[in-house]
């Protein structure tokens, strides 16, 4: 049973780093619109590569 | 004189046969704006739906009318370029679009009429297939569009005439505090339950373990399992639990038993006598309780803040109300400009049919300016040099210089908007009694506890804590507090869906109550625009040329008459055009000088005298030497109005038809609509009368209006209802706005009214019932603390969950798409 004291500190590093994934995810928007996404898997046309994909990566994702 | 009348655009009294294409309304007799889409002819309402129409099809994304689960509003017809051309401008892109090191820059757009997860992916494939645009993103819930793009391939006004072309016109966001608030209380909310599900799992994982292993387990095994249970419920516990510490600290603040108070008392009594029980004694202890009920009730929480604020009202007002860009005068002349650009020095034109962009004084000009957003006031009111006008009024005759004094958030129009926007957190009145009621029930229970305590600890003291938990948390009288807004929000989420918005949620509660419906005729039951109803030609001047003449006259007038002339312009050109407010309009067509309008005016200026001519809007046309012809302009039925006055007299309320026209027009509607009561001629104060008159008598009176000419009367009503369109639903300070151009959805409003207040009593008698059994039981020591937690919660979320019902509106989702794609439909979430 002397295992426990292994795995149970490191079940609590474990939540502490679920946490702050999620905190993470909240930060950055991931949770603000849960519509619109959910429908792009929709749409599946072929010309997926308009526009800018430099202007994509130029703002660093702060959308 | 030949006499002969002829069924032209827009005749409400023609039979309609078929629905416009792209809109779904449908479309008038006489109306030839076929467009052949996929092979076969699409019948089209109106120039604007079939402008939209072919820009769709020919961009290839035909596929929007196969995804789309709802109707758009129908376009408007001829978007001027240069509306947006100010956007271009350096300063403006730099306050609102910040450029990266590339030069490309991101804005926030917020655009109208977005409906469905179609108008996302129209709105994002559309601009996608311009040079230059990058990100392109449309949150369909609030109608904000992120978009990246390139200023040297496309300009923003570009991408912004091409959005208002396709429907959807868009306006610059202004940083709104409200959405901000919303946002970081969302966030914040999310994180409390984030940490409370992921405590709750790991605190429950170690419990079972105990639980699995009971009398197995070493003392010292045990002993380390507490300790960790320890260390995570705690922080969890403190952190998790804020948002009720807090609101129970408020309420003790002010004197106030709120209903956070037992559970903040629960909660803090089973984690410390939990701690203690861990460092020092032995017994049981609650820390996968505690966790697991904060969750319950955080869960509950954070649907219940969802529903409250998704509620439909999501575009700032303010943003629709001030003008895209605004003509700053300077030495040299005037160009226009953004309206981060002015400052306080700043002059700025406007001109006819415009709306002012910032609070100032006349400097120069007479004209005619509608308040009617910012006083109520319904006649547009004569402004001169030295007078003040207000950001967001509209000049209706005649252009002003004004010197610009407030700008932004010092403008009054904006102090408004905010007293709105606190007007719609406030709590419905049933539920303010409710949370008496709760207030006096908490009373009680802490009562109740105390003396169910003091008996157990006489006969069993190891039982004191867990029947005081239980209690506490099995009597919290969450469902009676959340019976009625969560019934309300939900009920106005679905009505924004199909067309109505509750900016007073009481209205709907109280609406089923109404004993007499006060409806307005001109802009309420008849469409706010006119058409031509008839034609009088005679020898020299046929109909055909009539209607070409007339179409080209009037291209230069804003007035609502000249909108029905809109169809029937055929190109003719026209030297030295120009308009006289309130008279009419004139020009030189192929070397003649025409008139077209008020007949005394008209007669003035042609030198012919006009004969008596029949009852209704005539307007006449005319030149100089020759007989002039009539035209009769009127306005159309809306759509629904017969059905809506039917259902009302089938529901027992009376209906009082009050309008400021004329008897005998006033007369023909009511027998039209069968409307027993009518009065006409009556000014607005006069309406005023007759609904204080009815509600002396004991009636409760529902008014319905145009919410811009009948800003008082609606006041004075127990529940205003206004009929609104674009831009002017922000106008209205009504109840409840019935958006679009039927009367539809106020069918559906009347229809679903009694089914809400049918579930808040439900609600509120289920919250009673539950409370009051559940506590003796408690009392008695036969409901453990988990149990009560999770009876707690889910008596809370049968309330909510009843609550829900009301989100789906029976006929609501019905749309004639051709093919409903169902994978696409929103879910009601």
């Amino acid at each position: 049973m002397k295992i426990i004291y292994v795995l149970i500190p490191l079940s609590l590093m474990l939540l502490s780093l679920a946490i702050w994934a999620f905190f993470w995810a909240v930060k950055n928007d991931q949770f603000d619109d849960l519509d619109t996404p959910a429908m792009d898997i929709l749409d599946d046309d072929e010309d997926q590569g308009h526009g800018l994909e430099d202007g994509e990566k130029s703002v660093n994702g702060k959308w | 004189v030949l006499t002969s009348t002829r069924p032209t655009a827009g005749g409400d009294a023609q039979p309609v046969r078929e629905s416009c294409f792209h809109c779904g309304e449908p479309v008038p007799t006489g109306t030839d704006l076929a467009v052949e889409i996929d092979g076969r002819p699409r019948a089209m309402c109106c120039a604007g739906c079939r402008a939209v129409a072919q820009l769709i099809h020919s961009s290839g994304l035909g596929r929007y009318y196969e995804f789309r689960d709802a109707l758009p509003e129908r376009p408007e017809s001829g978007v001027d370029a240069g509306r947006f051309a100010a956007w271009d401008r350096d300063a403006v892109l730099d306050h609102h679009a910040p450029a990266d090191e590339r030069g490309c820059r991101s804005v926030v757009l917020v655009l109208e009429n977005v409906h469905c997860a179609a108008c996302a992916w129209l709105v994002q494939r559309y601009l996608g297939s311009f040079p230059g645009v990058g990100q392109c993103r449309l949150d369909i819930s609030d109608g904000r569009l992120k978009l990246g793009f390139d200023p040297q391939c496309t300009l923003l006004s570009t991408l912004a005439s091409a959005l208002a072309r396709l429907g959807y016109p868009p306006h610059l966001d202004t940083p709104d505090s409200a959405l901000a608030r919303d946002r970081n209380e969302r966030r914040r909310m999310l994180k409390y339950l984030i940490v409370a599900a992921l405590g709750m799992m790991q605190v429950m994982s170690y419990a079972l373990a105990k639980y699995i292993g009971a009398g197995e387990m070493d003392p010292e095994t045990e002993h380390f399992f507490r300790l960790v249970s320890m260390l995570v419920a705690v922080p969890v516990a403190l952190y998790a639990g804020q948002p009720f510490y807090r609101s129970a600290a408020a309420h003790l603040a002010q004197r106030h038993l709120g209903l956070d108070v037992p559970v903040a008392i629960a909660i803090l009594l089973a984690l410390f006598s939990s701690v203690a029980i861990t460092l020092f004694g032995s017994g049981d202890v609650y820390f996968d309780s505690v966790v697991m009920f904060i969750f319950f009730l955080l869960l509950g929480r954070f649907a219940v803040l969802l529903a409250r604020q998704d509620a439909g009202t999501a575009h700032s007002a303010l943003t629709r109300a001030l003008p895209a860009q605004a003509r700053r005068l300077t030495d040299e002349g005037s160009e226009m400009v953004g309206l981060v650009e002015l400052t306080g020095e700043d002059r700025v034109l406007v001109a006819d049919g415009e709306v002012v962009p910032a609070d100032g004084v006349v400097l120069e000009g007479v004209g005619r300016v509608d308040e009617s957003l910012l006083s109520g006031e319904s006649e547009p009111r004569l402004r001169s040099p030295g007078d003040a006008v207000l950001a967001g009024s509209l000049v209706v005759g005649g252009s002003l210089t004004v010197q610009v004094t407030g700008l932004g958030r010092d403008t009054v129009i904006s102090g408004i908007v905010d007293l709105l926007g606190e007007a719609r957190r406030k709590r419905p009145r049933l539920a303010k009694l409710a949370d008496r009621a709760a207030g006096i029930f908490i009373a009680a229970i802490l009562l109740a506890t105390t003396l169910a305590a003091l008996w157990w600890w006489q006969h069993d003291p190891a039982r004191v804590i867990p029947i005081v938990l239980a209690m506490l948390v099995v009597a919290c009288p969450c469902a009676l507090a959340l019976g009625t807004p969560t019934a309300l929000a939900s009920a106005s989420r679905a009505l924004a869906r199909a067309g109505v918005l509750a900016s007073n949620p009481d209205a709907l509660e109280a609406l089923p109550r109404i004993t007499h419906v006060m409806i307005d005729k001109t802009g309420t039951l008849t469409e706010p625009g006119m058409h031509v109803a008839e034609v009088r030609p005679h020898e020299s001047l046929d109909h055909e040329r009539i209607m070409a003449l007339a179409g080209a006259l009037e291209r230069v007038s804003r007035h609502p008459i000249a909108r029905a002339f809109e169809a029937h312009d055929r190109g003719l050109e026209v030297q030295r055009p120009g308009s006289e407010a309130g008279n009419g309009v004139y020009g030189e067509i192929e070397g003649q000088r025409w008139f077209l309008g008020r007949p005394e005016w008209v007669e003035q200026q042609i030198g012919q005298p006009h004969e008596a001519i029949g009852e209704g809007i005539w307007l006449m046309l005319g030149r100089p030497g020759l007989q002039p012809a009539w035209i009769r302009v009127d306005a159309a039925v809306r759509r629904g109005a017969g059905d809506l006055i039917a259902q009302l007299h089938g529901a027992g309320i009376e209906v009082v038809l009050a309008s400021g026209d004329r008897p005998d027009n006033v007369a023909a509607m009511a027998r039209r609509l069968g409307i027993r009561q009518h009065h006409a001629g009556l000014k607005p104060e006069d309406k005023l009368a007759l609904a204080r008159r009815l509600r002396a008598k004991g009636a409760r009176v529902a008014m319905i209006g145009d919410g811009i000419n009948d800003a008082p009367v609606l006041a004075g009503a127990d529940i205003s209802i206004a009929l609104a369109e674009g831009a002017a639903i922000a106008r209205t300070q009504a109840d409840l706005v019935s958006t679009g151009r039927s009367l539809e959805p106020l069918q559906n409003l009347f229809a679903q009214a009694p089914r809400v207040r049918r579930i808040i009593r439900q609600n509120l008698i289920w919250a009673l019932t539950y409370n009051l059994g559940a506590l003796p039981l408690a009392a008695m020591g036969l409901v453990p603390p988990w149990a009560a937690a999770i009876g707690m919660s889910a008596s809370s979320l049968a309330v909510v969950l009843n609550a829900r019902r009301l989100g789906r509106i029976p006929g609501t989702a019905a749309v004639a798409a051709p093919k409903p794609a169902a994978a696409l439909k929103r879910s009601p979430a």
